[in-house]
């Protein structure tokens, strides 16, 4: 689609895609890298890659939103 | 009765999920035809038949029923569409209204006297209307943004310093593609499931505490019950428009998405 010019209602719609996808986002970075530091710990017989999976994860979330919506 | 049949003890039982939600065929050896079939079914054709009775023969000036299915749209398209869509609101309105009308009708089969079930209790009946929303917006994206563009678009926002794509897209795709549709079919069931659940409790104890085993200290507990009741089911109602509104929101907001990638 071609470049539009800005609407008022882009504003309400930006806030609300992002109230939306937030918690979506933080879910999925726990859910992507804790599944793969569980699967990890499966392989390799150890216990550690799980929470630092999880904590990887809820990191890159964070970031992506805050690169996303945060200006 | 199912929901009697735990009065049957001689002590007081909570409802349980499975004597509240799976009940029984309503014709015997018809086993797919339960309430929930029943009232969604009786749903459907309340829906078509008041936007027939509203808009088959529209006047300028509304009166009556007009006026008031007039009055649902309008919120619809103010509320839910045109926020999204912006000057694609209009094309959008028939699904929008008749998905917002539906799930409200649904929800408020809950609270309403004899039928009180709320349909989407039962998760196959959001699940499948969230399915059908997604289907919608993956084909509109792929449409709209092409295949490439759409994917692209969704799992590689722009701005971003290029060695951290490959860790990020992995959740935007499972963001997008999977907890998306996932929490628009439960939000809606959850909040159906639970708020029946809670209704179904308080009105039992009430209902067990004042008629079935009256006693002097039981009937304050059973007073609390009644009102909890009282306040819950009205609670309740503010909760069944507020889904249905959501669902709807959601709805357009994926079909917003597809069309326009984000900024």
């Amino acid at each position: 689609m071609s470049e539009q010019e800005r609407r008022p209602e882009d504003d309400g719609q930006d806030f609300a895609n992002a109230a939306w996808s937030i918690p979506s986002s933080l879910l999925a970075g726990m859910a992507i890298y804790g599944g793969g530091g569980w699967l990890l710990d499966r392989w390799l017989d150890t216990s550690a890659f799980f929470p630092i999976g999880v904590v990887l994860g809820v990191v890159l979330s964070v970031y992506l939103v805050y690169r996303k919506y945060g200006r | 009765m199912t929901a009697l049949t735990v009065l049957a003890d001689d002590q007081f039982g909570a409802p349980t999920p499975d004597e509240l939600f799976n009940l029984p065929p309503i014709i015997a050896g018809v086993d797919w035809f339960t309430k929930p079939v029943l009232l969604a079914l009786l749903s459907t054709i309340l829906v078509i038949g008041v936007c027939w009775a509203a808009f088959a023969s529209p006047k300028v000036v509304p009166r009556g029923v007009q006026n008031v299915v007039e009055y649902g749209y309008m919120f619809v398209r103010d509320q839910v569409a045109r926020p999204f869509l912006g000057k694609d609101a209009d094309r959008w309105m028939g699904l929008l209204v008749s998905v917002f009308f539906l799930v409200l009708i649904w929800n408020v089969m809950g609270v309403i006297p004899l039928a009180q079930f709320p349909v989407a209790s039962h998760i196959a009946f959001p699940a499948v209307l969230a399915l059908s929303i997604y289907a919608l917006k993956v084909y509109l994206g792929v449409k709209h943004q092409g295949a490439g563009g759409y994917f692209k678009n969704m799992m590689f926002p722009p701005g971003l310093p290029k060695p951290i794509y490959l860790l990020l897209a992995p959740i935007e795709f499972l963001s997008n593609m999977i907890i998306a549709p996932f929490t628009h079919a439960v939000r809606l069931f959850a909040n159906m499931f639970a708020g029946h659940m809670l209704i179904a409790f308080f009105s039992m104890v009430g209902f067990w505490f004042l008629f079935e085993k009256l006693t002097p200290l039981g009937a304050g507990v059973g007073v609390v019950g009644v009102i909890m009741t009282i306040i819950l089911t009205g609670f309740e109602m503010f909760i069944q428009f507020l889904q249905a509104f959501l669902f709807a929101m959601l709805a357009a907001m994926y079909i917003g998405g597809s069309l326009h990638p984000e900024h």
